[in-house]
């Protein structure tokens, strides 16, 4: 059953994305929110980590904090969503895992 | 059938009530027998050190209640040997019957759920 | 197709908005919402004390309107909200409070809630932390 990860706090001083990581099988997702968007920053070991993923992962960031943080040079495998497509993507996975 | 729930606890026992809150999800889980597993994961194993003194802070006693989580029927119990190892915390000296994982068996457990809440 | 929606933070947290705004798009794409569950923090969201200037978001206002407008089951855990000071006029009354700041729009229960509408919903998403 594969699991669709939300995170939403800055990968810099916080360990959910690494554990996530740790944690994700060959289908699962993950949906970038919030501040979590900044492990796309160009230039850092987060966003290399994020695309040296295996092609199964999907990579999903939520439109409106990339915006809002003026990240707008993102890899090619991240799909942008708005609350709608964030909607009917939760229905592709069987469970969300949010990282509270 | 009855959907599971897999309960991941993040946060060290006296850094706020998180710890405390995630257990309490899994008790009232339990109380109405619904099919559920906790996993202590990063922070969380600190939850799982013996000798704890809690009413040095004036808290309540959070291992007396962990291990109350057979007694609510649950009893699949998980812990991460890496966070373990990372936070220098003897795997042989817990304060709860924890089967201990590695990163293969962490996935493979959160694949196994219905559902799964990370506090 | 059936949503549990759960808020785990406080109306400032970026979270909660995006809580909201997920359930907002949830009707709007033809779908239903079992029950918000406010628990930890998210029990502010339930409070009707919460000021903001005119030109700043109000979000525990626009919650208790959305939870009004759309008839929508919205549970706040009692425990939770105790502990945080959040209380309706019993509780306030039941416990020699000098003051009750739960909007009427909200009901305060327990986890017993959240662990049905996990059951009866076919999605459980969570928002919380930052």
């Amino acid at each position: 059953m594969n699991t669709l990860h939300l995170l939403s706090h800055s990968p810099f001083t916080d360990s959910r994305l690494s554990s996530c990581l740790r944690l994700l099988s060959i289908h699962d997702g993950i949906l970038l929110s919030g501040d979590a968007v900044y492990a796309l920053q160009a230039g850092t070991a987060q966003r290399q980590a994020l695309e040296l993923m295996p092609d199964g992962i999907a990579l999903f960031a939520l439109e409106e904090d990339l915006l809002a943080r003026a990240i707008g040079d993102v890899p090619a495998r991240v799909r942008c969503l708005d609350y709608p497509a964030f909607v009917e993507l939760t229905l592709r996975y069987a469970k969300v895992n949010s990282w509270l | 059938m009855a959907k599971s729930l897999l309960l991941i606890s993040r946060q060290a026992p006296w850094s706020g009530p998180g710890a405390r809150e995630a257990l309490d999800i899994a008790l009232a889980g339990g109380a109405f027998d619904l099919p559920l597993a906790m996993l202590f994961l990063d922070d969380g194993v600190l939850q799982l050190t013996q000798a704890q003194q809690p009413a040095q802070l004036q808290q309540k006693d959070l291992t007396a209640n962990l291990q109350a989580l057979p007694m609510f029927g649950v009893e699949a119990l998980y812990a991460c040997n890496r966070s373990l190892f990372e936070r220098g915390v003897d795997s042989g000296a817990l304060n709860l019957p924890v089967e201990l994982l590695d990163e293969h068996g962490l996935s493979a457990l959160l694949q196994r759920y219905d559902l799964v809440i990370t506090l | 197709m059936k949503f549990a929606i759960a808020l785990f933070a406080p109306p400032h947290a970026p979270s909660a908005r995006r809580a909201l705004r997920f359930a907002q798009a949830v009707l709007a794409g033809g779908h239903e919402i079992t029950r918000l569950f406010f628990y930890q923090d998210g029990v502010h969201s339930g409070s009707h004390n919460v000021v903001t200037p005119q030109d700043e978001l109000d979000l525990s206002a626009e919650w208790r309107e959305f939870v009004r407008e759309q008839q929508l089951d919205g549970v706040i855990c009692i425990a939770a909200a105790l502990r945080r000071g959040v209380l309706s006029s019993e509780e306030a009354e039941r416990h020699s409070r000098p003051a009750a700041n739960l909007a009427p729009d909200w009901e305060l229960s327990g986890l017993g809630q959240l662990h049905e509408a996990m059951q009866l919903a076919d999605r459980t998403i969570c928002f919380g932390g930052h």
